[in-house]
């Protein structure tokens, strides 16, 4: 039985849909990231977990209990959660008081409070931190201790909202690691929600993509980024060429597909006259001056409208009819004498191409 | 959140130290503050006084007598006799000591009071500015008063006249005068600016008439206990009017049954026609003022008609 | 000018002096007001914190009528709460009219609308973060509005001053209360009033200036101990 159950939860703000139709299973001892752009409803999704707002309509079932449907102040439910929000949240007063905080909402003594605090503090890299005021630490330390505070009772499910998504990259790495820490040593389930698909590839088991307030793909990061199982979830996961055709042509599984002008091989199952998105990786997309033979079966020709550097990489825009985003390293940029206005060729293979079709 | 704790604790502790500082400090100070030994007792007698016994500095005279002897604080409420008729009947005090016959009369007539007896006599006065803009020294109280308002009609920057206007003892005298010297008192009430309604209890009234330039009429008492404040000088000392006769009533549980303490109401009125206490009442002031402030019913010396019958002064209540 | 001159000079003698009235007098307007606060302090901040917390339909509403009873006159309190404890009233049982403590009933009620509604705004004045982490991290609905409270805890001690001050400084309730009975029921504020109308101006004067005396040492030992801690 799954630790965490959710099953066509919905959520509205008016008539307006925040979530609708979630229905998702978390295995005890997961590390399960929510990808999905700002505004997609992860932050809607995690507070109805964690019990702080109720929805208008599904279940929630943590260990087989249906958490929503139990009344009044559910104290125990929330007690076997913790939630880290986007913001770093520390309340006024101490460090040590921050972390020590559920402790003390669970009457636990003093006396055994503090050593569990001390050792917390030594984990998260804040050593002798304790009597700091919570309110002087930087964004990334402030981070820190609520991740502590959110772990120090020992929850069963640790909800993460985008912990890391204002920090910089230093803090975001100790956040990354300690997650990863709490996970594995306490055995704690964790859902983390972020906007980054590469965090999600970093840390999650399994991941779900949430757009729109719909979960529209579950499954491991890899397999999200390799093979996005619609336009949409292709373009948040880095798809950059993805184009809507038509299937005019399918001999045994080589189909042709037409977009706009052009037309491209690729491999589908799918009959003629089907609408359908494509996509290819831009990784995927090797140049060429001359436009030699090779076993791709796309050979497009076009000439480049901009170059992007971006660290090692760059991103080369090519207009084939069809406009491509090909990724080359600077290196290739360079000995090639790639530069704007350069006519080219764009090579990849039928099988890159990745065909859905369109509902 | 330790911090906070602390500081919460201080806080507390603060006003705490404040409220158990200001609690005990009354009991616990020396015996030259007579009235502030008051919370010492365990019960507590209130009573409702007229004001110019209380502006007197009379009740703070009496009181600590009072206390000592029955072991019980006694709370002195001052207001016009009105007012102080009124808490009587709603219960809030046990006995009233007023000035107003008609007042009483109605009063233990309805069946709210009972056991009146009279324990002090003095004289209204009417004084005014040394200059007597209307002329009226060594008048009688009804042709003053008549010369007061023709005053006060031509030139009301000239003569003035201030009225308790609060339901008071001394209010109903001066609307008792305004009658005696034939006027109908609304319409002198609503004459003009001369005449001018305070709303104060006795000694208040005074500062106002004597900031004013105003005449006013008053007990001699209060007048004697505020003349060193005061720009007044009396003008009207004598007529058979101004006789004011101070009287103690109980609260009569058989009406009021939230007045509960009618025992101690009549040790009060007791206490008050006592020799021990006709004779505090009667040298009472000598040392300030030359004079003592109240008469003493004792020994017979009020003989004005109007003055009460000798049983009235003499025979303790049951 | 004269008299206001000399008035001020033989007021401070007496405060220095220590005269035995006008301190029985400060000592008594503290312990009124104090009590007054605490009593209110501990009905008005949890109220306000529930106020705050919850949701719920006619909020707004509530809190704009709180508002519009900050400026409650002080002599209409005075009057209903004469009205409730006199002894033909329906708490006229309890024997409170003409006591401190039908003054203290009468500051409560005074005070209650400032203190609850400056609660709920400096409460409002909390990012709703904090609720959530309290709530989050396992707090209990009270605690978690405690834990907000304690947040808001400079604004909450400013409301809690605001209405110590407007305890301390009204008269109309006092004196129809309390009866401005000599050694038992007279403030500073029933005194003034009183010793001014009679013309013990000097008096007088002497008790305003420990009046504003007490308003400005308690703001200024609370802002210190806001700053320290």
């Amino acid at each position: 039985m799954a630790f965490l159950k959710l099953v066509n939860l919905e959520q509205r703000a008016g008539d307006k849909f925040l979530l609708r139709n979630i229905n998702l299973e978390i295995e005890k001892g997961e590390l399960f990231v929510i990808i999905g752009p700002t505004g997609s409803g992860k932050t809607t999704l995690l507070r109805l977990i964690d019990l702080l707002d109720h929805p208008y309509s599904g279940d929630i079932y943590i260990d087989g209990l249906n958490i929503t449907s139990v009344k009044g102040d559910r104290i125990d439910l929330r007690r076997k959660m913790a939630i880290v929000f986007q913001k770093p949240v520390v309340f006024n007063g101490t460090v040590f008081e921050n972390i020590a905080y559920p402790l003390k909402m669970r009457g636990i003594r003093s006396r055994e409070i503090a050593p569990r605090v001390k050792s917390l503090l030594d984990t998260i890299g804040l050593s002798g931190y304790g009597k700091r005021k919570a309110r002087t630490l930087s964004g990334g330390e402030a981070q820190r201790v609520a991740l502590a505070r959110a772990v120090i009772a020992d929850p069963e499910l640790l909800l993460l909202d985008e912990p890391t998504a204002n920090l910089d990259p230093h803090s975001v790495k100790l956040i990354e690691e300690l997650v990863i820490k709490f996970n594995k040593s306490r055995g704690v389930t964790v859902v983390m929600a972020t906007h980054d698909m590469h965090q999600g590839q970093r840390l999650a088991g399994r991941a779900g993509v949430l757009m729109q307030g719909e979960l529209v793909q579950v499954g491991s990061p890899a397999s999200i980024f390799q093979s996005p199982d619609s336009a949409r979830v292709a373009g948040f996961v880095g798809m950059q060429n993805v184009y809507r055709g038509r299937i005019v042509a399918n001999e045994s599984g080589l189909a042709r597909v037409q977009i706009d002008g052009s037309v491209i091989d690729v491999v589908s199952e799918l009959e003629v006259g089907k609408a359908v998105d494509v996509f290819v990786r831009p990784e995927d997309i090797v140049l060429s001056l001359s436009g030699s033979i090779s076993s791709a079966r796309n050979n497009l020709k076009g000439v480049i409208t901009a170059i992007h550097i971006t660290g090692p990489l760059s991103m080369v825009i090519v207009d084939c009819g069809i406009v491509l985003e090909v990724l080359v390293t600077i290196k290739s940029v360079e000995e090639m004498g790639l530069r704007m206005g350069l006519n080219i060729f764009c090579s990849f293979k039928a099988a890159a191409v990745k065909v859905l079709p369109v509902k | 959140m330790k911090n906070f704790k602390q500081f919460a604790f201080l806080a507390v502790t603060i006003l705490m130290l404040m409220s158990v500082f200001a609690g005990c400090t009354p009991a616990g100070q020396a015996t030259d503050n007579k009235s502030a030994q008051a919370q010492s007792y365990a019960t507590r007698f209130k009573i409702a006084t007229t004001t110019s016994l209380n502006d007197t500095g009379l009740w703070d005279y009496l009181k600590p007598v009072f206390e000592k002897k029955f072991s019980t604080a006694l709370d002195v409420v001052a207001a016009g006799t009105g007012a102080a008729l009124d808490y009587g009947k709603r219960g809030d005090v046990d006995a009233v000591t007023v000035h107003d016959p008609a007042a009483e009369a109605q009063f233990i007539s309805d069946g709210y009071g009972i056991n009146k007896r009279s324990f002090a006599f003095n004289y209204f006065i009417v004084v005014g500015p040394a200059a007597d803009p209307a002329g009226i020294k060594g008048l009688s109280p009804e042709d003053a008063f008549k010369k007061i308002y023709a005053g006060g009609m031509a030139d009301a920057t000239k003569v003035k006249f201030v009225s308790r206007g609060d339901n008071s003892g001394t209010y109903a005298k001066e609307k008792l005068i305004w009658q005696a010297a034939g006027f109908t008192y609304t319409t002198v009430e609503k004459s003009g600016k001369w005449y001018v309604e305070a709303g104060k209890g006795m000694g208040p009234s005074l500062v106002m008439a004597s900031e004013q330039g105003a005449y006013i009429l008053t007990d001699v008492s209060t007048f004697l206990a505020y003349g060193s404040k005061l720009n007044l000088v009396p003008v009207v000392e004598s007529g058979q009017i101004f006789l004011n006769v101070y009287d103690a009533i109980a609260i009569n549980p058989a009406k009021v049954a939230t007045a509960k303490m009618l025992p101690m109401a009549n040790n009060f009125i007791n206490w008050l026609i006592s020799d021990d206490v006709q004779n505090l009442i009667a040298t009472y002031g000598v040392d300030k003022y030359g004079k003592p402030l109240f008469n003493p019913m004792k020994g017979g010396g009020c003989k004005d008609p109007g003055c009460p019958k000798v049983e009235d002064y003499t025979v303790p209540v049951k | 000018m004269q008299e206001l001159w000399e008035g001020l000079v033989q007021a401070v003698k007496l405060v220095v002096s220590l005269d035995p009235e006008v301190i029985e007098i400060s000592v008594r307007s503290l312990y009124v007001s104090a009590a007054a606060i605490l009593i209110a302090a501990a009905i008005c901040i949890p109220v306000g914190g529930l106020i705050n917390f919850h949701d719920f339909r006619g909020k707004r509403v509530l809190i704009n009528v709180i508002q519009t009873f900050y400026s409650l006159p002080t002599v209409v309190v005075g009057l209903f709460v004469f009205l409730f404890i006199s002894r033909a009233g329906p708490l006229g049982g309890m024997n409170l009219l003409f006591t401190p403590g039908a003054i203290i009933v009468g500051q409560v009620i005074l005070i209650m609308p400032i203190l609850t509604g400056m609660t709920i705004s400096a409460l409002s004045g909390v990012d709703r973060s904090i609720r959530d982490t309290a709530l989050g991290a396992g707090a209990s609905q009270s605690q978690a509005i405690w834990t907000i409270i304690r947040e808001a805890r400079f604004a909450v001690v400013g409301a809690v001053i605001l209405g110590f001050g407007r305890a301390i400084s009204e008269v109309g309730a006092a004196m129809m209360l309390g009866g401005n009975i000599r050694g038992y029921t007279r403030v500073l504020t029933t005194a003034i009033s009183l010793y001014t109308q009679e013309g013990e101006l000097v008096l007088s004067l002497a008790l305003g200036i420990i009046l504003i005396g007490i308003a400005t040492v308690i703001s200024v030992v609370v802002n210190i101990l806001l700053q320290r801690y």
